[in-house]
């Protein structure tokens, strides 16, 4: 059969393309920031102190923390179109953009707040109250709709909890209009603080997520056929959304708290990859996350360039990028049609 | 006729969907090397019956059994593997045809299993039965109905299932491969000694099997060989109308009554 | 001849009277270029900005004002007064029962159409520049007819500025200190262009943000490596966590510890562009003092 060669070869080239890409705008993010270094390698070798600092503490983790977060928002929306069977899904919609506003509203009026309560919520700082409240979201969607057994029923829990903690994010900045600024700042995604820290907890979390994701690959592909064929076959329906809603909760929560929000790139980048491949969930689950990553790291570095030495918030750029391509995909379905 | 041990039964079987009852308290045995056919009118619960013997719908009263053990005290591997299904419809997907037959092989392999040996050797056996070997490497949406409906019977044979059920497996399909799958069907039953339980909307197909369940719209009529189905006037009686079967050359065949 | 007398008397009389019947009228242009008439000085009076409240109450008319916004907190009188929304939302029906003679706000409040829909005088005044307080304490003074009182303050507070200004620059020895203000953790800084940053420039201080950047840039955090700052003036909360920004820790100011961090109170008054503008810089140089190397 020279036909499975051809669809290795594909899916290889395709993996060629993606690291070259990802190191050249690695290489990219070292070479632009607030101001060009001098093009000699020279400073590769003998950097003067301060640009050493600038290239290794805050460039190189940067765009490698960018790209850590695109392929965890790639794995999860991958894995959230094909455990949901609908090319629209995307990481947030278990309500963890939601419950990540809500907890930062909350830790930005407990740090000047004298209710006690709050207290701990200012201790663990936006990072910490994010990833909470994301969790936390989740966790009530996926009680709401009554366990994992009925795939409509979570995605409309999902948006009713993204509604109500809307609602309650709006109310609290009623209370305290100050501190609506910090909060969309948090809500348009942020890259810029990105040490090597967030570098290690993010390569981490990646990590724990493929192992759920590659091992449930061929039950996705399964679930293509439909559930009652699926559960033929042997596959238990419940473990396997549990498995894969906790891989996307702990992988998505994890991107919030570092970054903030940053849309499309997980609705994205399992798009990109369908659209020039024809693959299997075990394929589409690695290709995913290397397209998302390399997204991110793009994105980065044009809200870097722009207007530098300002700088765009990441999510911004991402929504530009993401809005266009949506439209131009539905231009050429319309044209196709 | 050599009597063949039961691998699947159900006893006083009853499912319904929420208050409404479909099945009441029906019970059936179903042997070894075997055709059954099971027919009735749209809506009196072929579907309903074929998913609750599968394990796929949750019975209100009833037991069932798979080769002699309770099938809900069977683990859901070692079910898999001896019970294979083929659904009426099926999903929209973007695999190749080989990655939908192996698909079939999942409850042999498990899933971080890569390829085994005898996958590979089960998942031609069975394309080349079904005659769509040659879509073995095209994606799924770029064949046709038949080609796919094909595809998917090889994904039921691949699992080499001692048990077969098969939910309208003729959809789609033209002529000359309804009579493929009969034949295979047949090769299925008598040759590789599986249960074959299929439900078949077109009524002479469904009688060039070995035994008949009748369905009515409000109960079982009976469940037995052609012969005795015919001579007990199952099918007008589960129809609601007279039933015209004829015998053509050793074929049953089911007469429509067209003159005015 | 008798009566023409006393007509011609009359006539003098009422041409003479007449000005002194109307002298308290008087016209004056908004920062929004509405000319806006006043038939007398206003008596209640409802301000919908801090900085403008302050004004008031500094020209000693505190007790005209029957309504404020609601981050008026100083002084304690009119922090005790009913609040009239904040500052995107205004309460219309509190100010509408409160029956007031004219309502002072800035241009970036889009109330003055209803306000005056519903026949409510409003005079819009800009404070965002230090040049806009000397304009705002003169006219306001106008309007509540004490511009002597106004001239007195408006003088007193350049003075105290220009004097404050020069002891910061004689104290010091050595190049201009470098300074970063930063206003948001995004980060966001204050740069040459915004009010902090007119104070800090009359400190003698470099800002490290550049005025083609705009009054409020949101930097990207390297350019603080790039530039690195002798004083960091940042949220109190905030100053612990800078060590753990990328690079940061490195910067000079960030190991020495030379932050200048100020109590909620101290920095309304280095926010506000008002009448308090002289604590505000004392604050900036008192801590300058302190801190910078």
């Amino acid at each position: 059969m020279s036909a499975p060669r051809d669809a290795a070869n594909g899916m290889a080239v395709w993996l060629i393309c993606c690291l070259v890409l990802t190191l050249l705008l690695t290489a990219g993010s070292l070479v632009i920031g607030t101001s060009s270094i001098e093009t000699s390698w020279h400073w590769l070798v003998v950097p003067d102190e301060q640009s050493a600092v600038v290239l290794w503490r805050i460039r190189l983790p940067r765009t490698v923390g960018a790209w850590c977060v695109g392929a965890l928002l790639g794995l999860c929306g991958a894995t959230a179109q094909g455990l949901f069977r609908n090319p629209l899904a995307e990481p947030y919609l278990l309500g963890t953009a939601s419950g990540a506003a809500f907890g930062v509203a909350l830790s930005l009026v407990a740090v000047d707040s004298t209710i006690g309560e709050l207290a701990w919520a200012g201790r663990l700082g936006l990072t910490g109250a994010a990833c909470l409240g994301a969790v936390a979201a989740t966790t009530l969607t996926i009680a709401l709709s009554r366990g994992v057994l009925q795939t409509t029923s979570l995605l409309l829990a999902g948006i009713v909890v993204a509604s109500v903690l809307g609602a309650a994010t709006s109310l609290i900045l009623l209370t305290k209009p100050e501190i609506f600024r910090a909060m969309q700042t948090f809500l348009l995604g942020s890259t810029a603080f990105l040490g090597w820290s967030s570098v290690a907890l993010l390569a981490t979390v990646l990590g724990i997520c493929l192992v759920p994701a590659l091992v449930w690959s061929r039950g996705l592909d399964a679930l293509t056929l439909g559930e009652d064929t699926a559960r033929s076959l042997g596959l238990s329906l419940p473990t396997l959304r549990l498995a894969l809603l906790g891989m996307m909760s702990l992988g998505t929560a994890t991107t919030v708290g570092q970054v903030g929000v940053v849309m499309f790139v997980g609705l994205m980048a399992p798009h990109v990859v369908r659209e020039t491949l024809s693959v299997n969930h075990r394929q589409l689950l690695i290709a995913a996350p290397l397209c998302g990553g390399a997204l991110l790291q793009a994105a980065d570095l044009i809200c870097r360039w722009i207007i530098r030495p300002a700088e765009l918030p990441v999510g911004a750029v991402t929504a530009c990028v993401g809005g266009t391509y949506l439209v131009l995909l539905l231009w050429r379905r319309n044209r196709d049609a | 006729m050599v009597e063949a041990r039961t691998v699947l039964s159900c006893h006083d079987l009853t499912v319904g969907y929420g208050k409404r009852l479909v099945l009441d308290r029906v019970s059936l045995n179903f042997a070894a090397a075997t055709w059954h056919a099971v027919v009735g009118p749209n809506g009196c619960g072929k579907s309903t019956l074929l998913r609750a013997l599968a394990g796929l719908h949750h019975a209100s009263a009833g037991s069932i059994s798979l080769c002699d053990r309770p099938l809900s005290a069977w683990p859901r591997r070692a079910r898999a593997r001896r019970l294979a299904w083929l659904a009426q419809h099926a999903g929209v997907t973007d695999l190749t045809g080989a990655e939908v037959v192996r698909l079939g092989r999942l409850a042999h392999g498990g899933w971080l299993a890569g390829r085994q040996t005898d996958d590979d050797a089960a998942i031609r056996r069975a394309m080349m039965a079904t005659g769509s070997w040659d879509w073995a490497e095209r994606r799924l949406s770029s064949v046709s109905g038949g080609e796919r409906q094909r595809i998917y019977l090889a994904r039921a044979l691949a699992v080499e299932a001692p048990v077969l059920l098969l939910d309208e497996p003729t959809t789609h399909l033209d002529p000359p491969h309804q009579e493929d799958v009969v034949r295979l069907l047949r090769e299925q039953a008598h040759g590789c000694e599986v249960c074959v339980v299929s439900a078949i909307h077109d009524l002479s197909l469904a009688l060039a099997a070995d035994r008949l369940i009748v369905v009515g719209r409000r109960a079982l009529i009976g469940h037995g060989t052609v012969r005795e189905a015919l001579a007990g006037g199952w099918l007008s009686a589960a129809f609601e109308t007279p039933i015209d079967v004829v015998d053509y050359k050793g074929t049953h065949l089911w007469r429509p009554a067209l003159d005015p | 001849m008798r009566a023409a007398h006393v007509a011609a008397m009359l006539m003098v009389l009422s041409v003479v009277a007449a000005p002194a019947a109307h002298a308290a009228a008087f016209v004056l242009r908004d920062d929004a270029q509405r000319q806006v008439s006043f038939a007398r000085n206003p008596q209640r009076i409802i301000t919908l900005l801090p900085s403008l409240t302050e004004t008031v109450c500094a020209l000693d008319a505190c007790d005209r004002l029957v309504a404020t916004d609601r981050y008026s907190n100083f002084p304690a009188q009119a922090e005790a007064l009913p609040k009239a929304g904040g500052l995107d939302e205004v309460a219309v029906e509190l100010i509408v029962s409160l029956r007031p003679d004219l309502v002072l706000l800035s241009r970036s409040q889009r109330i003055t159409e209803r306000l005056s829909d519903l026949g409510i005088q409003s005079f819009v005044l800009n404070s965002e520049t230090y040049a806009d307080i000397a304009r705002s304490i003169e006219t306001v003074g106008r309007i509540l007819g004490n511009p002597a009182r106004a001239d007195v303050l408006e003088r007193s507070i350049a003075a105290a500025v220009v004097e404050i200004g020069a002891e910061a620059v004689a104290r010091r020895h050595g190049p201009r200190p470098a300074v970063y203000f930063e206003v948001d953790r995004a980060p966001y800084a204050a740069g040459p262009a915004s009010f902090i940053g007119e104070l800090l420039a009359r400190l003698g201080t470099r800002n490290i943000v550049t005025a083609d950047l705009g009054a409020f840039p949101k930097l990207n955090p390297e350019y603080v490596v790039r530039h690195p700052p002798d004083v960091i003036f940042v949220a109190a909360g905030e100053a612990e966590q800078l060590a753990q920004r990328p690079g940061w820790g490195e910067l000079r100011a960030v190991k020495e510890r030379r932050f200048c961090s100020f109590p909620s109170p101290v920095t309304d008054t280095i926010v506000r562009p008002g009448p308090r503008v002289a604590q505000g810089m004392q604050a900036l140089a008192g801590c300058l003092a302190r801190v910078a190397p």
